[in-house]
């Protein structure tokens, strides 16, 4: 039996592809799109992945705390932005949300005017509970403490910590471990039911081939999936949907845009250089992927996500930097994963 | 600044920094620790059992070349009892298999092992001038990538040899990983990071095959990579010193094809954390252990990982340069997946063409693999001109896989059918080619239904080339 055939609609190519009303601003993947309907675009992929939030699953006065990491960025900016409006609209409609969001900035002393930025964020969503904390706060956890032998005295424990280290890939993922497992903390130690990440489709991907050359390939399947994690709490992600391009065109043309808010990062340079870490290297590849190849990106993040992750009541042991399970995925008796084993290649002795 | 001294021997002033690791060493360590390390893979995965006799895929390039003289050095130091002999297909193409071919014979020469050549003409009954001279120049390469596939399998099988050890490093491995990332191929992953691979009759029917005398059939030749987690640094630091004789063949990747991508993430990975070539291996290989199967079960670890003829695509390059007419294998990924992304936001069907003859010397081969769901199946194209280990000995880009499935002798007929996004990774048929036997998906497999064409069309006199 033949397929459904689609009506063929006489489309104005010059008009918005949606709505067919406007002009378009801008062209997702092969659609000219108007700036209202792209701005439902990016806002609907996002509910959507947040459908287990909804409404009618949470009492009144009684509604889960989910923990938005905010990183300043354009991407977790952006799903600030998106949530609360989701809210609001929720409120709206039947007087009461789904969920409530605690936004978590955690600081890492790089730049001077994140609290500034944090204090102007606070003014546009009052509505939310916000808490910042330190990135060197990640030393005093239970077992890092040990682990990475850190002075909690000193001010400049962190510092001297990633000074250890022996490459910039090292110190980079070492930052990247240590934020994720304060958030972790946070979460568990206020209760929290879910963490919400920002990132998107081009950060997932950036992380599949990442992680896959830091020898962590096996974890991906249970770090990257919504749901349940083996870090104890729950992750979700609901721009995976998005390409980063994309957040970055929806945030400028908000009225008031965001960019005021976001933070931007230094430049880094295009040509590999000594201090080049492999997550930059996968950064500027799929940079230059996304720009032409959108769809690829978009099928190395859905072919993570088929591969069966470890059935976390299987797992016995956990790599005590990175929490990936263990069994097999290590040497013997070892208390790292093989990829925190290259970060820390004495802690095993 | 004082001499490093080799942090093996703590005698000798080391010459090399290894590019695996980094360690200073010096000349003669080197060589003994990078024999050790593949002496360790073969015993620790027994790749090989006393008294095999293995094929060794010999292009006439570095890669080939190192596997055939460590093979043949740890052969005799260990004992092993291994019944060597090199094996070097021909093409047919004047002038260009030449040079390698005796670089080939030196080798033979040198480490006193047999070689056999075995030509397309001998194989098919048709070189490569002969097919050009028939079709001409466009679409030659199919002809030339899908005879290759085959021509390791058969050239052994006329041996009488039941293992191929081709010189697959560990760049190449990390380098597939990678790109099958990229595309997302599952399937290909596994097979790919296995270290050993099989046809379906060689786990299956080992009853069957001593039954009937033990007689190698094209079917039932395993195949293996003993150079896996060698790098290719390495590799060619090896030849160096120990002044092997090679032939070294140039590499043309089309730019934006997905190899070439991965070939340049891999080089910019290794200069910034060595390690980080082994890291993707190991990576692939828990990740080859994830892959669902068509029950949804992940496969778990699997001895002998299993090859599907229909899978190997035709890599290898061929004589001709044709980069310029290949259509970017990226851009065609990406409409493909486009089209079905708007298919199934319009809920229409996606299409799935029924199998095609060979048009434009391209393989519209996507419904070979009925059951896929569209984002995973691959058009292939030619992409590029990989004279390397990547064509003469391994025009198989490492066999594939997925799990056991009874080999039937019927093609199935395919429905087209409508392919859901989560669809599990799906079931693919393996079958034997009515005329030769060969593993295919069809009745009548690539090689074979090319040559009847060919033979077709074939004038009855003789045709004298060149």
């Amino acid at each position: 039996m033949p397929g459904r055939q689609r009506a063929d609609v006489v489309v104005d190519r010059n008009l918005c592809r949606r709505c067919q009303v406007n002009e378009p601003t801008i062209t997702v993947r092969t659609e000219p799109l108007c700036a209202a309907c792209f701005g439902k675009y990016v806002s609907t992929k996002i509910v959507k992945r947040m459908e287990s939030f909804r409404v009618r699953h949470a009492g009144a006065g009684n509604e889960r705390l989910l923990l938005l990491p905010l990183s300043l960025g354009p991407c977790s900016m952006t799903l600030l932005h998106v949530l609360s409006q989701h809210l609001t609209v929720q409120a709206e409609k039947s007087g009461r949300t789904g969920y409530r969001l605690h936004v978590l900035h955690v600081d890492d002393r790089e730049r001077e005017d994140a609290t500034a930025l944090m204090e102007s964020v606070k003014q546009r969503y009052p509505e939310h509970v916000y808490s910042t904390r330190l990135l060197s706060d990640a030393l005093q956890l239970e077992g890092i403490n040990e682990l990475l032998d850190a002075d909690t005295d000193n001010s400049d424990a962190l510092s001297t910590i990633l000074g250890r280290l022996n490459s910039a890939t090292s110190r980079d993922d070492m930052l990247q471990i240590l934020l994720r497992k304060l958030v972790v903390d946070v979460a568990k130690q206020q209760s929290r039911e879910a963490i919400i990440w920002g990132d998107s489709t081009t950060r997932l991907a950036e992380r599949t081939l990442a992680e896959t050359a830091k020898g962590r390939g096996f974890t991906l399947p249970s770090v990257m999936s919504d749901g349940a994690s083996p870090h104890g709490v729950p992750f979700y992600y609901p721009m995976r949907d998005l390409l980063s391009k994309e957040i970055v065109a929806f945030a400028s043309q908000l009225d008031p845009s965001l960019d005021a808010m976001i933070r931007v990062d230094k430049a880094k340079p295009a040509v590999s250089t000594k201090n080049t870490t492999i997550d930059d290297l996968m950064r500027q590849y799929f940079e230059s992927v996304e720009r032409e190849y959108p769809s690829i990106v978009a099928n190395v993040v859905r072919t993570t996500s088929k591969l069966q992750a470890v059935l976390l009541e299987e797992v016995e042991r956990q790599c005590e930097l990175c929490d990936a399970p263990l069994q097999g995925h290590s040497p013997e008796r070892s208390r790292l994963c093989y990829g925190c084993i290259r970060i820390l290649p004495h802690a095993i002795e | 600044m004082a001499p490093h001294i080799c942090q093996l021997c703590n005698t000798s002033r080391a010459q090399i920094l290894r590019p695996k690791n980094h360690a200073r060493i010096c000349a003669p360590c080197f060589i003994d620790i990078f024999e050790r390390e593949i002496a360790e893979t073969i015993t620790s995965t027994n790749l090989f059992q006393p008294g095999e006799r293995i094929a060794i895929g010999a292009s006439g390039g570095k890669d080939s070349t190192v596997l055939a003289s460590v093979l043949k050095t740890l052969n005799d130091r260990h004992a092993w009892g291994l019944d060597l002999v090199l094996l070097s297909i021909d093409e047919g193409i004047t002038g260009y298999r030449d040079h390698s071919l005796d670089a080939v014979k030196r080798n033979s020469v040198e480490y006193d092992l047999p070689l056999k050549i075995v030509s397309y003409e001998e194989l098919y009954g048709w070189s490569m001038d002969q097919v050009v001279a028939q079709i001409g120049k466009k679409g030659n390469c199919t002809y030339c990538g899908v005879f290759r596939r085959q021509a390791l399998d058969r050239g052994a099988a006329m041996l009488g040899v039941g293992h191929v050890v081709t010189g697959h490093n560990a760049d190449d491995v990390a380098e597939t990983v990678l790109m099958n990332l990229l595309r997302g191929d599952l399937p290909r992953l596994g097979r790919a990071t296995s270290i050993l691979t099989s046809t379906p009759s060689a786990t299956m029917s080992r009853k069957e095959t001593e039954a009937d005398g033990g007689e190698v059939t094209i079917t039932n030749v395993k195949r293996s990579k003993p150079l896996m987690y060698a790098y290719e640094k390495e590799i060619v630091m090896y030849a160096h010193y120990k002044k092997l004789d090679y032939f070294s063949t140039e590499c043309i990747y089309s730019p934006e094809a997905f190899r070439g991508s991965a070939r340049t993430l891999i080089k910019n990975l290794e200069r910034i954390r060595p390690e980080s070539i082994l890291d993707v291996v190991r990576s692939g290989i828990d990740m080859a252990k994830l892959v669902p199967n068509a029950e949804g079960h992940p496969k778990g670890a699997a001895e002998a990982v299993i090859r599907n003829e229909v899978e190997d695509e035709a890599e290898g390059g061929c004589g001709g340069s044709n980069a310029k007419e290949v259509v970017s294998e990226m851009a065609q990924m990406e409409q493909k997946l486009r089209q079905d992304e708007q298919a199934e936001e319009a809920g229409t069907e996606t299409e799935i063409k029924l199998p095609s003859k060979v048009l434009d010397g391209q393989r519209h081969d996507r419904d070979l693999k009925p059951d896929l769901p569209p984002e995973a199946a691959l058009t292939t194209y030619v992409q590029g001109q990989n004279h390397d280990r990547h064509s003469q000995t391994d025009g198989q880009q490492l066999p594939s896989d997925i799990r056991t499935v009874p080999i039937r002798t019927k093609q199935e007929k395919k429905s087209s059918r409508k392919a859901t996004r989560d669809a599990p990774v799906p079931k693919q048929r393996l079958g034997q080619c009515e005329r030769c036997g060969y593993l295919s998906s069809q009745a009548v497999c690539k090689a074979c239904m090319l040559l009847e064409g060919l033979n077709k069309a074939r004038p009855r006199t003789g045709i004298e080339v060149g």
